[in-house]
């Protein structure tokens, strides 16, 4: 009984502690900073922006929330990238078709690679999966050039769905913002859940979860399928944006942006990853435009941030928001 | 009573290193069996063996009468058996009452079902915060459920880990030297909720400090270099020539 009282005393607390703001508003919030960023930046390159954002949430549950560095999660957005393009050119023109189909390629493909990655972890986990990208790429690049147009790579063709042009603007800047309002909403979701307890568990101890009674590969494996799946999203809104792919959005050496932008935003939040993934894009842009030799720039700057910031940018204005509000814990 | 658990000749060498050595012990149904035995004497390893942790290099496990000697871990877990282990291991990231939430769902067949696994809201979900504060409840935590446990004091770490085994509810308790690192306080706190809680599991406790707990405990197994020298009443046990030379004879 009187724990009974203490638990009860303790949730209330709890939901006290815990008035975060409706995710509702969350997406609102964004949706706003998008458009108005988008008057200053200019609807094409912040639809690119958002995109990269897309597969920058995707890699953070890989990597920020589980904890697992891969060098591999480009094969995934290249799995979406190229099988939406090739199902436009053979199957249907409808780029929402073309969009389901190449998540479900790239989810394929996580299920048939992710059973056998998932048994490792720590280096052996980066390595492996950059293995296996290399074999995708290779596969694309030379072996199946008469699919895939090679290293060249090949025009990608959009239809319409209906009598509506998706990729008319301003409506493909409304519709991408809106595959980054949804998985954002997704990665809200799925990690204020058990799973979310889960995966972050994983990140710190697998042995005891296994103790705990739970097949830890089969979780990882599940994350590792949503991660690609999310990733291969992002890939096919590549197609359409662009209308021309090569074997590049499939490249292992790409992997490295999305390392970058999760470490600058802070791994393991997903508002880091989206505040990561603008301003790596805005440096990309904006930088290369006025320092030759911008990369430069950029490696100290993660210098910086590995060394003084590990929690990235919104660990480091989370902190002083609480210091500030004496509530700091 | 019947035996809950039992091991035929089971060994675990470590290249020439015999850490565990032909055991064969049976443990009661409903009883409290203590462990003791010097540093390096192979405790830890019997419990990795019986858990699952290891597989054995000889030897047969039966629990409940099954040869589950093969058997995953998390598999033994839904049989029933479950482990503290000796160097507190808890996720030292997440909030107190966080940690307990994989525990507490594991056993509730509504989380069976995807949508409440995967999308229910944990800091909102009511059912879950009540099972985990109830579980803190026990072990004294739940004014600290929203601290980082990574922030908690040694002993209050030491606690939710047992809160973590604790709550999967298992057949049979392995408790692996619960009290080490405690101090005075949080070592009767510990005892008072071991006493607490002991009617409702099959215990078996590996602990140096043998006379904290000595009073409660049915049968007290010897361990000395893998094999297990001496079984019984603890009150019979401590007093054979054997077991004084060997235990008391080389710690403390
Ligand atoms: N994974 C391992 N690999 C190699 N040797 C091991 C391993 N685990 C344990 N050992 C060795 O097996 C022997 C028994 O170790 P164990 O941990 O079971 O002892 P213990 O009785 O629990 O000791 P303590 O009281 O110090 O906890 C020790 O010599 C130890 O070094
Ligand atoms: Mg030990």
């Amino acid at each position: 009984m009187e724990i009974k009282r203490l638990a009860n005393a303790a949730l209330f607390k709890n939901t006290e502690i815990k008035s975060s703001p409706r995710i509702l508003v969350e997406l609102i919030i964004i949706a706003v900073v998008f458009i108005l960023l988008s008057f200053f930046l200019g609807k094409p390159r912040m639809t690119d922006f958002m995109i990269f954002g897309i597969a920058v949430l995707s890699y953070d549950l890989i990597y920020g929330y589980m904890g697992h560095l891969t060098i591999g999660h480009m094969l995934y957005f290249g799995t979406g990238t190229y099988s939406a393009t090739l199902f436009m050119k053979l199957v249907s023109p409808n780029p929402l078709l073309g969009i389901i189909a190449g998540i479900l390629a790239g989810a394929l493909l996580a299920a048939i690679v992710g059973s056998l990655v998932v048994r490792t972890k720590g280096a052996t986990f980066a390595l492996v999966n950059m293995a296996f990208n290399y074999v995708g790429f290779f596969l694309v690049a030379y072996a199946w050039a008469d699919v895939t147009g090679g290293e060249d790579g090949m025009a990608s063709f959009t239809g319409t769905v209906g009598p509506v042009n998706l990729q008319q603007h301003p409506l493909w800047f409304y519709f991408v913002l809106s595959c980054l309002l949804l998985s954002f909403f997704l990665l809200k979701k799925i990690t204020a859940s058990p799973f979310g307890v889960m995966v972050k568990a994983i990140k710190h101890n697998e042995t005891r979860i296994k103790f705990l009674g739970y097949n830890v590969h089969y979780y990882k494996l599940v994350t590792f399928v949503i991660a690609s799946a999310l990733a291969a999203f992002a890939g096919t809104l590549t197609t359409i944006n662009y209308g021309y792919i090569a074997p590049d959005y499939l490249s292992p050496l790409r992997n490295e942006e999305l390392i970058f932008a999760n470490l600058i935003g802070g791994a393991g939040n997903i508002y880091g990853a989206l505040l990561g993934g603008t301003l790596y894009m805005v440096m990309k842009d904006y930088l290369s435009i006025y320092v030759a030799r911008w990369e430069l720039v950029l490696g100290i700057l993660l210098v910086v941030i590995s060394l003084k910031f590990r929690t990235g940018l919104v660990g480091f204005l989370k902190k002083h928001i609480q210091l500030r509000s004496g509530s700091g814990r | 009573m019947s035996q809950i658990i039992t091991t035929v000749g089971l060994s675990k060498h470590f290249g020439s290193l015999k850490a565990v050595n032909n055991v064969n012990i049976a443990i009661k149904e409903g009883s409290i069996n203590g462990v003791i035995g010097p540093n390096g004497s192979g405790k830890t390893t019997l419990f990795n063996l019986l858990s699952g942790y290891f597989l054995p290099t000889e030897g047969t496990i039966y629990f409940q009468g099954e040869d589950i000697t093969h058997l995953t871990p998390q598999n033994r877990v839904v049989k029933g058996i479950g482990r503290s282990f000796q160097l507190v291991s808890i996720f030292p990231q997440l909030k107190v009452y966080e940690n307990m939430v994989l525990s507490v769902i594991r056993f509730l067949k509504r989380y069976k079902t995807g949508s409440r696994f995967y999308l229910s809201r944990i800091d909102a979900n009511k059912e879950i915060l009540n099972d985990c504060m109830q579980c803190l409840g026990m072990v004294g935590l739940e004014d600290k459920a929203q601290l980082r446990s990574g922030e908690l004091s040694y002993g209050d770490q030491r606690l939710l880990e047992i809160a973590l085994t604790v709550a999967l509810k298992p057949r049979l308790l392995l408790l692996d030297e619960p009290l080490a690192g405690l101090g005075d306080v949080e070592i009767s706190f510990m005892l008072e909720l071991l006493q607490r809680i002991k009617k409702d599991f099959t215990m078996v406790i590996v602990e140096h400090k043998i006379t904290k707990i000595e009073d409660f405990i049915d049968e007290l197994f010897v361990m000395s270099q893998g094999f297990v020298i001496c079984q019984g009443k603890p009150s019979e046990v401590l007093y054979t020539p054997e077991v004084r030379k060997c235990y008391w004879g080389e710690v403390d």
